[in-house]
C-alpha cells in the first residue's frame, strides 16, 4: 500500500528514513522519485544525500545545519505539495545494451558452480521452466521486450535495480543459495522480479542469462559516456536491451576495449505517469511475446 | 614522497569527512573509521581538515620519508619508532630527510592515524582521496598500500610545528580491556522487532566477529524475535522475518541479516533487502574503529538529540584548543 | 529556412496549408505537429481532417461551418498558445520494429533492378560508402542506433516517413535514378535524410536497406493491435529498428501469419523538445556507433 501520510524514522544521528509505502509497486517507487527531485530542487539547507529506493528515501542531514524536526517538517511539506501522482512527468533517459542471451561466459560461471559448490539447473532452463515459457528463445524475447525502470541504484556502485515497464514481460527467478563466489562484470542477472547488469566481478545471488560487453561503471571513465561519472545509471532512467548475436557482441567488445564505443542512448523523453497507466490499461495481458 | 618500505596489514589513504554526493549512485562514504583521532592528527601538523593522511589498521606499515617533515600519530597505541628511536603518540614530531617510521602493532585500540604536514596528495576521484577497497576507489591506486609504493605528499601550507601534543582530556578514551559500551538509537526499522526482542539486544553482550572490517561489523549473539509486520508482509519483501523491500541503509545501521547483526560501517553498502532495527550513531564510531574481534559490545539507548549533542561535543574537541606544548 | 510568420495558403475551397517554412529542419516538423495536436484537442469548429507534412500542415475544412479567414484566425490564435518551438511537448509513442538488415528478399529487388534497369551496387553497400563508414554492418549499427521521429504518415497507407533523431546516426543517400518499379513489401529504405518502410509492393526510389516482417496497416483487423487503429504509426510516433537475424524474423513472419503477433509499441513518454534540443547539443556528431 501507499501509505496516506509518510512515516519518517530515525536511522542514528544523522539518517531518516522516510517510509512512503510498503510493497513492490510502480505508482509508489515514480511518488519516490518525484519526491527525491522535488527535495533536490528545493536545495535545503543541512540536506546532505538522498538515497531513493523502491518504496522509501534515507535522508542524510547534517544534525548542526538542520534539525530532526525540521527535516520532518520541510519534507513533509515538499511531499505535500507534490500534488497529484497523475501529473507527474520525470525526465527519464532510455540506454540501449546489446546483450547475447545464453553466451559462453555465463555458462562457463554455471560449470564452475557446479563443479565447485553444487549441482544446479541451468540459469535460463530454470527460468523456462518456473516462467511456463516455451522455450530459451521466448525467454530472450520476452526479457528483451520491454523498456526496465532504474528503480533504485545501491549494494555495489553501478548496479542498479531494474523492474519491467511491460507487465507482460515480469519473470520471477528464485536466488542461488548458497550464492557463488564470482559473476563475470557485464553479466544480465535476474533475482526476484528484478534485473540487473553486473557492474564487475563480484559475488552474486541471482540467475543468469546473458552478456553485455557496454559496461556500466568505469572508475577508468575510458569511454565518453563515463566522462561525467562513473557509474551510468541514475534511478528513474530506463534501460532496454537488444539481442545480438556473436558476430556483433564481438564488434562491440572489441569497439569498448579500443575506447571507441559510444554508449546508446537517448535523453529526450519525459515519462508520464498519466500516460503510463493509460497506457497499461491497453493491453491484453494474456498475450507474450 | 613516502616509500612504503613494508605495507603492513591494510594502510589506506582516507580524508575526512568522506566521499559525498554520490551514496544515491553506490559509492558509501568511506573516509576515516576514527573521524575523532583522525582530525587531531591533522590539527597536530597545522593541516587543513580535509588533508588526507593514513588508516593503519591492527599492524602498521614501515615508512621511509624521503624529505623532512612534520608528522602525528593518533589513535591506538602502537609502539612506533623513527630511526629505532621510540617516538611519542598524540604529538606533532620533526621527521627529517631518509628517515624511516617503524608502527608495529596496535596494543591499545586498532586503527592508529598518521598525518603528514601537507596531507597525502594521491588523486581524487569524485571529489574524496578516501580508499573504498572493495571497488578500487580513491586511495592509492583503489585499494591499501602495497610494498615499494611512493606516496605523493601536498606542499605545506600550514603552521604546524614540532612539540605540540593533544592534552590527555581530549582524546577518545580508547580502554584497555575487551568491553565497550556503545550507543544505539532506535530506528529505522524497530517496529518490525517485538518488545522482547528490543530488550534482548539491549540488555545481552555481543561479541564481534573476526569476519569484520571497514564493510560490516558481525556480531554473535542470541537470538532475535519479532513483531507482527516481521511476518505478516507481502511477498515482495521476502521470507524471512528479517527480510524487507529493498531500501537505503542509514551508515551505522544494525542490519539484521537472519539472525546475525552487522553494524554497517563506513564502506557498507548503500542498500538491500534487510531491516535495521538500531543505529549507531556517528559519535560511536571512534569506539567501534578502535575494538578489535573477540571484543564485547554492550548497547546504550539514546534519543536522537543526545547522539546528536555527543557529535556536537566531539566535533568541539577537534580544534586547537585542545591542543597544549608538550611540556 | 523558418518563416517570421506562418504562411497560409488556399488549396481550393476546402484546404488551407500552413506552412512554417520551406526546409526539412526537425523544428519546422515539431511546429507542424504541435499545430496538429492543438487542433485535435481544440475541435475547432468547421475542421475536419488535418495533414501534417516536413514543415506544414494541410488543414480540410467545411466552408459551409467556417470561413477561410475566420480558419486563419483560428489557426493563428492556436500557433500563437504553441509559444516558442523548445515549449513544445508531444505525446509520442515508441515502436519496436525488428528489421532484417542486408536480408535477401530486398537484395533480390536491388539485383532485379540492376540486370532490368540499370547496374549498381548492393544498396547497404553503396549508402555505407557513401557515408563514409565501414561497411554494411557498420550502416546496420548506425541505422538501428538512433530513434527515428515520424516526421508524416503519406503516400501510401501506413508509410511512415522518419528522420533520425541522433545525429550522429544521420545517413544521407541519392534516391535512384529511374526509379524501381516494385520494391518488396516490409523493405526500409532510406533516401535523402529520410528513411521509410514500404507498406505496399509499389515503385519507389529510396535505397533498400533491410526488411521488417511486420505490417504497418491492416484494414481487416487481423492482428491484435488493429483492432482499433488502421495503421501502426502516427506523426509524432517514433520507431527504435532492433536488427534480428534469419531465424528471429521467420519466427516474427509466422506470428503475424496465424495473427497472433503482438507490436512492441510503448505509450508513455511525451517528447520534450527543449529536452531534444539540450540533449542533440550534447552530442559529438563526428562519432557513429
Amino acid at each position: 500500500m501507499i501509505y496516506d501520510e509518510p512515516r519518517f524514522r530515525p536511522g542514528g544521528d544523522r539518517f531518516i528514513e522516510m517510509e512512503l509505502g510498503d510493497e513492490l509497486n510502480f505508482d509508489l517507487n515514480f511518488l519516490v522519485h518525484a519526491l527525491t527531485a522535488r527535495v533536490r530542487e528545493a536545495r535545503l539547507d543541512g540536506i546532505v544525500e538522498l538515497l531513493p529506493n523502491m518504496a522509501s528515501i534515507v535522508i542524510s542531514y547534517a544534525p548542526e545545519r538542520i534539525g530532526y524536526d525540521d527535516v520532518l517538517r520541510e519534507i513533509g511539506a515538499l511531499h505535500g505539495s507534490l500534488g497529484s501522482l497523475e501529473d507527474v512527468e520525470l525526465p527519464s533517459p532510455l540506454y540501449t545494451f546489446p546483450v547475447l542471451y545464453f553466451d559462453h561466459l555465463t555458462r562457463a560461471c554455471w560449470e564452475d558452480y557446479c563443479a565447485r559448490i553444487g549441482e544446479k539447473e541451468y540459469d535460463p532452463d530454470l527460468m523456462v521452466r518456473l516462467n511456463a515459457l516455451e522455450s530459451r528463445a521466448q525467454l530472450a524475447r520476452i526479457h528483451s521486450g520491454t523498456e526496465y525502470w532504474v528503480a533504485a541504484l545501491g549494494f555495489y556502485p553501478g548496479l542498479a535495480s531494474l523492474i519491467a515497464l511491460d507487465p507482460r514481460c515480469r519473470l520471477t527467478a528464485p536466488k542461488y543459495n548458497p550464492p557463488r563466489t564470482w559473476t563475470p562484470k557485464g553479466t544480465l542477472g535476474y533475482g526476484g522480479s528484478v534485473t540487473c547488469l553486473y557492474p564487475a566481478r563480484t559475488p552474486g545471488g541471482y540467475q543468469i542469462i546473458g552478456h553485455s560487453p557496454v559496461p556500466v561503471f568505469d572508475l577508468e571513465q575510458r569511454l565518453r559516456a563515463f566522462r561525467d561519472r562513473l557509474a551510468l545509471l541514475r534511478p528513474g532512467d530506463r534501460v532496454r536491451f537488444v539481442p545480438v548475436g556473436r558476430e556483433e557482441y564481438d564488434h562491440v567488445t572489441a569497439q569498448v576495449e579500443s575506447g571507441a564505443y559510444e554508449h546508446q542512448v537517448a535523453a529526450y523523453a519525459k515519462f508520464s505517469i498519466r500516460a503510463y497507466h493509460e497506457w497499461l490499461a491497453t493491453l491484453d495481458m494474456s498475450v507474450r511475446f | 614522497m613516502i616509500e612504503v618500505v613494508k605495507a603492513g596489514l591494510e594502510t589506506g589513504v582516507q580524508d575526512f569527512p568522506g566521499r559525498y554526493g554520490f551514496w544515491e549512485q553506490g559509492f558509501p562514504p568511506s573516509g576515516p573509521f576514527d573521524m575523532w583521532s583522525f582530525r587531531l592528527a591533522n590539527l597536530l601538523v597545522g593541516n587543513a581538515d580535509d588533508a588526507a593522511g593514513l588508516e593503519i589498521q591492527f599492524l602498521g606499515p614501515t615508512l621511509r620519508f624521503e624529505s623532512e617533515t612534520l608528522i602525528a600519530l593518533t589513535g591506538a597505541t602502537m609502539a612506533p619508532t623513527l630511526d629505532g628511536v621510540p617516538m611519542p603518540q598524540w604529538e606533532s614530531v620533526a621527521v627529517p630527510a631518509g628517515a624511516v617510521l617503524e608502527t608495529g602493532f596496535a596494543s591499545t585500540g586498532a586503527r592508529t592515524y598518521l598525518a603528514v604536514a601537507g596531507g597525502i596528495d594521491t588523486a581524487p576521484v569524485l571529489g574524496s582521496r578516501s580508499t573504498f577497497h572493495m571497488a578500487g576507489v580513491g586511495g592509492m591506486e583503489g585499494h591499501a598500500l602495497k610494498d615499494g609504493q611512493r606516496l605523493p605528499l601536498g606542499d605545506r601550507a600550514g603552521a604546524g610545528r614540532p612539540g605540540r601534543r593533544v592534552r590527555a582530556d581530549c582524546r577518545p578514551p580508547i580502554p584497555a580491556g575487551k568491553e565497550w559500551r556503545i550507543e544505539v538509537v532506535a530506528g529505522p526499522n524497530d517496529d518490525w522487532i517485538d518488545e522482547a526482542g528490543q530488550h534482548m539486544f539491549l540488555e545481552s553482550a555481543w561479541t564481534l566477529q573476526a569476519r569484520s572490517n571497514r564493510t560490516g561489523y558481525r556480531l554473535s549473539g542470541p537470538e532475535w524475535t519479532f513483531a507482527a509486520r516481521a511476518t505478516d508482509k507481502g511477498p515482495e519483501h521476502g521470507e524471512h522475518p528479517s527480510n524487507i523491500l529493498d531500501h537505503g541503509y542509514p551508515v551505522g545501521a544494525v542490519n539484521l541479516c537472519g539472525q546475525t547483526p552487522i553494524i554497517l560501517v563506513n564502506d557498507g553498502p548503500s542498500a538491500g533487502g534487510f531491516i535495521n532495527p538500531f543505529t549507531v550513531p556517528s559519535a560511536a564510531f571512534w569506539k567501534l574503529a578502535q575494538s578489535k574481534p573477540n571484543d564485547v559490545y554492550r548497547f546504550d539507548l539514546v534519543s536522537v538529540a543526545d547522539a546528536q549533542a555527543e557529535r556536537q561535543r566531539i566535533d568541539a574537541l577537534c580544534a586547537e584548543a585542545s591542543l597544549e606544548d608538550a611540556g | 529556412m523558418i518563416f517570421d510568420e506562418p504562411r497560409f495558403l488556399p488549396g481550393g475551397d476546402t484546404f488551407v496549408l500552413v506552412q512554417f517554412g520551406d526546409d526539412a529542419r526537425i523544428d519546422l516538423n515539431f511546429m507542424a505537429l504541435g499545430l496538429t495536436a492543438a487542433l485535435r484537442e481544440d475541435r475547432t469548429k468547421g475542421v475536419i481532417d488535418t495533414n501534417p507534412s516536413y514543415n506544414s500542415v494541410v488543414v480540410e475544412y467545411d466552408p459551409d461551418l467556417i470561413g477561410a479567414d475566420d480558419l486563419e484566425r483560428e489557426l493563428r490564435r492556436l500557433i500563437e498558445g504553441l509559444g516558442p518551438v523548445e515549449d513544445l511537448e508531444l505525446e509520442s509513442r515508441l515502436a519496436y520494429l525488428p528489421v532484417m538488415y542486408r536480408d535477401p528478399w530486398t537484395k533480390a529487388c536491388v539485383e532485379d533492378y540492376a540486370e532490368r534497369i540499370a547496374p549498381r551496387e548492393g544498396d547497404p553497400e553503396f549508402v555505407a560508402r557513401i557515408n563514409g563508414l565501414e561497411d554494411a554492418a557498420q550502416l546496420a549499427r548506425v541505422h538501428s542506433g538512433t530513434e527515428h521521429w515520424v516526421v508524416a504518415v503519406c503516400s501510401t497507407p501506413g508509410l511512415p516517413l522518419m528522420v533520425a533523431l541522433d545525429p550522429r546516426c544521420a545517413i544521407t543517400s541519392p534516391k535512384y535514378n529511374p526509379p524501381r518499379t516494385w520494391t518488396t513489401l516490409g523493405a526500409i529504405g532510406v533516401g535523402g535524410l529520410s528513411t521509410s518502410i514500404y507498406t505496399t509492393p509499389g515503385p519507389g526510389g529510396y535505397n533498400l536497406i533491410g526488411r521488417t516482417p511486420v505490417p504497418l496497416w491492416d484494414t481487416q483487423a487481423r492482428l491484435p493491435a488493429y483492432r482499433d487503429r488502421v495503421v501502426l504509426l502516427d506523426a509524432a510516433d517514433r520507431v527504435k529498428f532492433v536488427p534480428v537475424e534469419r531465424e528471429e524474423f521467420d519466427y516474427i513472419e509466422s506470428r503475424v501469419a496465424d495473427g497472433t503477433y503482438t507490436f512492441n509499441v510503448t505509450g508513455y513518454q511525451r517528447f520534450s523538445v527543449r529536452a531534444y534540443k539540450a540533449w542533440a547539443a550534447s552530442l559529438d556528431a563526428s562519432e557513429r556507433f
